[in-house]
């Protein structure tokens, strides 16, 4: 155990922001931008400097490094505890990150109201890393909620036409699905009869619940994590709230948001019921299924860049349905890392789209053409991202998806074509997509347009990088994943 | 102590709204805030004395208090952990609603002593209702409270709206507390006393005696149950609500909606509490008691789910949280539906209450602020308020937050905690029904939420430099309620007390280890 509280300070510092920012008079949009810079820069320098200690910390109770845990209210058995594993750090770490990558790319995108939005933005950093880091279910219930409240009015305020209906849409779908879940949670409490809220010792007793009782709390979680992932049929919110949101905001809700629904399945749902998750199998892989092949084919036919990127992400964590549904330990470690190379990818996705509508204002696929003529740079980077999200070898999104086939193999062949089948209308659309857009005659109305910022290279760079780098070395990465991954293999008694 | 000390509380108060009553009577018309000043501070001084006898009676353990506890005063009220914490519930309610008025009584011209001192009359009763232990006590409570808020809600009175809400509640009021008193006198009738503790011995000697007490006494429960369902608005004894809670002058309604709420499910607390409770002195004696809980929990779900959906359609931000306030009984009513199968239950509906204090208040406040500074109190008045007021909207976000049960905010807290209870109880699908109830509710507090917001830039453009709201539609009745009339500079009393009570909402949320475990010691001593 660390005596310095790492963790309070990555989940705090960001909210002592969104205070200190309203003490800034509105005008000093200059120094607003900053102080947001700074106040999200803290929790990414707190987490490498974790990452470059994490080997020689040894692993304290519950495997869980970083530990900190003090009783909150201990007649109800709440405890603010909190740690990080090699489930949660790479979560952890890619918050930090994308949150960060979020703040500087508003700088310039956000002309309005900048010190509301960077507050907000910051206050939603504080709930997406408690999320992460809470280890005890109201603590986490807690983080989990807070999110709502300021993506509501990011979407809301700072949105495109139809904001409002997007900004509600969210607001009342997650809602709705977190307080079924909180009461699943509750039903889990009473039930394990532990007298605590602490998700270790409750996911040690809960195994021996009855079938019946597992099956229904694990439905009730199942609604909560779903509505976030999202899946088939949860997920309308989200390309209403993707193609509404600004950029910065689409960035962290693809990129870090939606992993708060795939995490819970691994750091709730699957351990803590295995025999439910078991019984559940089939129904789980299915949707996987669906989101595979029904988020590619939608986002073939759309003709909005930001939805086409909306439905590629409900594809994208198919996988990482389909990998929890093999549950070999390649498929579920492979779940785990679509987790991270999404949240990169699909960042930056955004990240080109905003880049394109920036100078374009427009998204419309068909408006666009010749980008690579007009703005090379941004065309190049726009390019290895698309690449990076059909899954190229080489880059992180490969090896997520390789490694999910691979372990669903010995269990399906069939889920596995299917999911291949869906793969192929990825690469497609994908394709299709950077025809149109990249190649072909410039437009007129589009010479002249500026290319890429130092400022946009900069808050692109540390993105790709990573995109390269886990494509290249997976060991980075499965270092932390494996462990858990063998964790939830143990607990539904497979191989 | 003395039997004095002992009412110290109520001694202060009821001399304060006499003396409040006097002054008035000596001041000429533009000193007259002098004497909200002297409520003011008579009230804080109430406060202090119940502070005090917090710290004599709650801190020592020694024989000496605990006899002080456990002993009537004068055979009719008790000043156990349960009366205390009510006490100092409705004490602080009462503070906060002086401060909350000042302004708003004298920009409408409202009776100034006349206000005052019938507001301290009706926190007066309200404290006996919550300390008595006698029936005929808790009636003599009610009518102090029940007939001061009959002229409060009237206060208005070259307003329509005021003089309709007031008879309204009149009618209505009358009614409930005939049958409140039909129903204790077939408690009477069947067990020979009116003395809380002596009904539960009694009732189980006399069970064995007479196969007509159970009947009848259940009869007269279940009569208590429809007289206060009309005092807390429970459904379908809520029709007078909306029309008093929009009629009525704003720090009245606010009022309303906490205050004599609070104090009738505190007796229902009390009555039913050892029915239901763990102890169960009645049910054994009583074929049908076992049908109370049901009773409860239809209450229950029909009060919330027609609070709710009756709010979704309504303009006024007042009628909108007159509803919302029906809701919200609703959930509190959960608390007695399982209170039999989990004591938590009671403790539940106790820390409910001091959150529903915090989050309703704090959100009348912005309502009276935005009002004395010339908005109106139509829900499309507000539109652009995140500019035009940033902090009284984000305050009002904060309190509907609380209100909707979002964390950190003692909202969610509360409501976490009756879902606790609901789960622990088996009653595991009136927790599903509060949950779709709190996703309805999201609908009519995110119409005002996106009017301060999301609506921003055409409101900007239509006022210009012109201050708020007096373009907009609420100017249509000069006087009315809804009217914003001459805006007042306004002194910092009304932010001062919105302050407080955003405060609890946040404060009420972290404390509350203490204090559930408080509530379940008043839910336990009864």
């Amino acid at each position: 155990m660390s005596g310095f509280p790492y963790l309070t300070l990555m989940v705090f510092v960001p909210l002592l922001g969104t205070v200190l920012l309203l003490t800034i008079p509105r005008d000093r949009v200059r120094l607003v931008q900053r102080a947001a810079a700074f106040f999200s820069l803290v929790p990414l320098v707190l987490a490498v400097v974790m990452w470059a200690q994490w080997a020689k910390i040894p692993a304290g109770v519950h495997g869980m490094k970083f530990v900190e845990s003090f009783e909150w209210i201990p007649s109800l058995g709440i405890s603010y505890f909190m740690g990080t594993d090699g489930l949660s750090f790479p979560l952890v770490f890619l918050t930090a990150l994308l949150s960060f990558v979020a703040v500087v790319a508003g700088w310039h995108m956000i002309k309005d109201r900048e010190r509301a939005f960077f507050a907000l933005l910051l206050l939603l950093e504080t709930g997406m890393m408690g999320v992460f880091v809470s280890l005890d279910y109201v603590l986490f219930y807690v983080f989990w909620e807070l999110v709502l409240v300021p993506m509501y009015f990011l979407i809301g305020i700072w949105g495109g036409p139809r904001r409002e209906y997007a900004a509600l849409k969210f607001f009342i779908y997650t809602l709705v699905g977190s307080v079924i879940m909180l009461i699943g949670i509750l039903a889990l409490y009473f039930m394990a009869g532990a007298g605590t809220f602490n998700m270790m010792t409750i996911a040690q007793v809960a195994g021996s619940l009855p079938l019946i009782a597992q099956k229904w709390i694990f439905f009730a979680l199942f609604l909560g994590f779903a509505v976030k992932v999202p899946v088939f049929p949860f997920h309308t919110w989200l390309p209403d709230a993707h193609v509404e949101a600004p950029t910065p905001i689409s960035v962290v809700l693809a990129a870090v948001l939606l992993k708060m629904g795939t995490y819970g399945f691994f750091r709730v749902s699957y351990p803590t019921l295995p025999e439910a998750a078991n019984y559940f199998t089939v129904a789980v892989a299915a949707l996987g299924l669906i989101n595979i092949i029904y988020g590619a084919l939608t986002a073939m036919a759309q003709k909005d860049l930001k939805k086409l990127v909306a439905y590629s992400s409900i594809s994208h964590m198919g996988f990482v349905l389909l990998g929890l549904a093999a549950g070999t330990q390649l498929a579920l470690a492979g779940a785990m890392y679509m987790n991270i190379s999404h949240g990169l990818i699909s960042g930056m996705l955004f990240l080109m789209v905003g880049a394109i509508y920036d100078r374009t204002h427009t998204r419309e696929i068909s408006k666009l053409s010749g980008i690579y003529v007009t703005v090379p740079v941004v065309a190049t980077i726009m390019a290895f991202s698309f690449f990076a999200n059909l899954g190229l070898p080489g880059l992180a999104g490969f090896i997520s998806e390789f490694f999910v086939l691979a372990g669903t193999f010995p269990i399906s062949v069939v889920w596995v074509a299917m999911a291949g089948l869906g793969m192929l209308v990825v690469a497609g659309f994908n394709l299709w997509m950077m025809q149109r857009v990249l190649m072909g005659e410039q437009r007129d109305e589009y010479r002249g347009l500026r290319d890429a910022t130092p400022l946009e290279i900069f808050t692109y760079a540390p993105v790709v990088a990573l995109i390269v780098i886990l494509g290249v070395a997976p060991g980075v990465l499965t270092a932390f994943l494996n462990g858990p991954a063998q964790d939830i293999v143990l607990r539904l008694g497979g191989m | 102590m003395s039997w004095t000390s002992l009412v110290l509380p109520e001694l202060v108060l009821a001399g304060t709204a006499l003396a409040v009553l006097l002054l008035d009577l000596f001041l000429a018309p533009d000193r007259r805030r002098l004497t909200a000043y002297l409520g003011l501070a008579g009230t804080a001084a109430a406060l202090a004395a119940a502070a005090w006898l917090w710290v004599a009676l709650e801190g020592g353990t020694g024989p000496a208090t605990i006899a002080a506890k456990a002993a009537p005063i004068a055979g009719m009220l008790r000043l156990d952990t349960f009366a205390l914490v009510f006490k100092l519930l409705f004490l602080a309610i009462g503070l906060l609603v002086v401060l909350l008025s000042i302004d708003f009584v004298e920009r409408r011209g409202l009776p100034v002593g006349e206000f005052y001192s019938l507001l301290l009359f009706a926190v007066l009763g309200m404290m006996l209702m919550a300390a008595s232990r006698d029936l005929v006590m808790i009636y003599l409570g009610l009518e102090t409270t029940s007939i001061a808020s009959y002229a409060l809600a009237g206060l208005l009175r070259r307003d329509l709206r005021s003089g309709e809400a007031a008879l309204k509640y009149f009618l209505t009021g009358a009614l409930a507390s005939a049958v409140i008193l039909f129903g204790m006198s077939l408690i009477y009738g069947a067990t020979g006393s009116t003395d809380l503790a002596a009904l539960m011995t009694s009732s189980t000697v006399r069970a064995g005696t007479a196969a007509w007490f159970g009947p009848v006494a259940l009869a007269g429960l279940v009569l208590l149950i429809v007289g206060f369902g009309f005092k807390v608005a429970a459904v379908p004894f809520h029709f007078w609500a909306p029309d008093a809670y929009e009629g009525a002058p704003t720090p009245v309604t606010t009022f309303f909606s906490v205050g004599p709420k609070a104090a009738s499910f505190a007796v229902l607390l009390r009555v039913f509490g050892p029915v239901l409770g763990p102890a169960g002195g009645w049910s054994t004696a009583m074929p049908g008691a076992g049908a109370l809980p049901t009773l409860f929990a239809v209450l229950a779900v029909v009060t919330m789910t027609v609070g709710n959906l009756t709010a979704l359609s309504q303009r006024n931000i007042k009628r909108m949280l007159a509803y919302s306030s029906i809701a919200h009984a609703g959930y509190a009513l959960v608390g007695l539906a399982v209170a039999a199968a989990d004591p938590r239950g009671l403790a539940a509906i106790i820390y409910y209450l001091l959150a529903y204090a915090a989050m309703n208040t704090g959100a009348f406040a912005v309502v009276i602020w935005l009002n004395n500074r010339g908005t109106g109190d139509d829900v499309a008045d507000y539109v652009g308020l995140g500019r035009r007021a940033p902090l009284a909207a984000i305050a009002l976000v904060v309190c509907f937050l609380s209100l909707i049960g979002i964390p950190p905010t003692a909202g969610f807290f509360g409501k976490f905690y009756l879902f606790l209870a609901a789960i622990g109880g088996g009653m595991t699908w009136l927790a599903v029904v509060m949950v779709v109830n709190s996703a309805i509710s999201v609908g009519y507090y995110y119409s005002v939420v996106r009017n301060m917001y999301l609506r921003a830039e055409a409101a900007t453009e239509a006022d210009g430099a012109v201050p708020a709201g007096a373009a907009t539609a609420g100017a249509a009745e000069p006087g009315g309620p809804d009217s914003p009339g001459e805006p007042v500079p306004g002194t910092p009393l009304v932010g001062a007390a919105l302050g407080l009570a955003v405060l609890a909402v946040f404060v009420l949320g972290f404390l509350f280890e203490p204090l559930a475990r408080l509530a379940g010691l008043a839910g336990i001593g009864m």
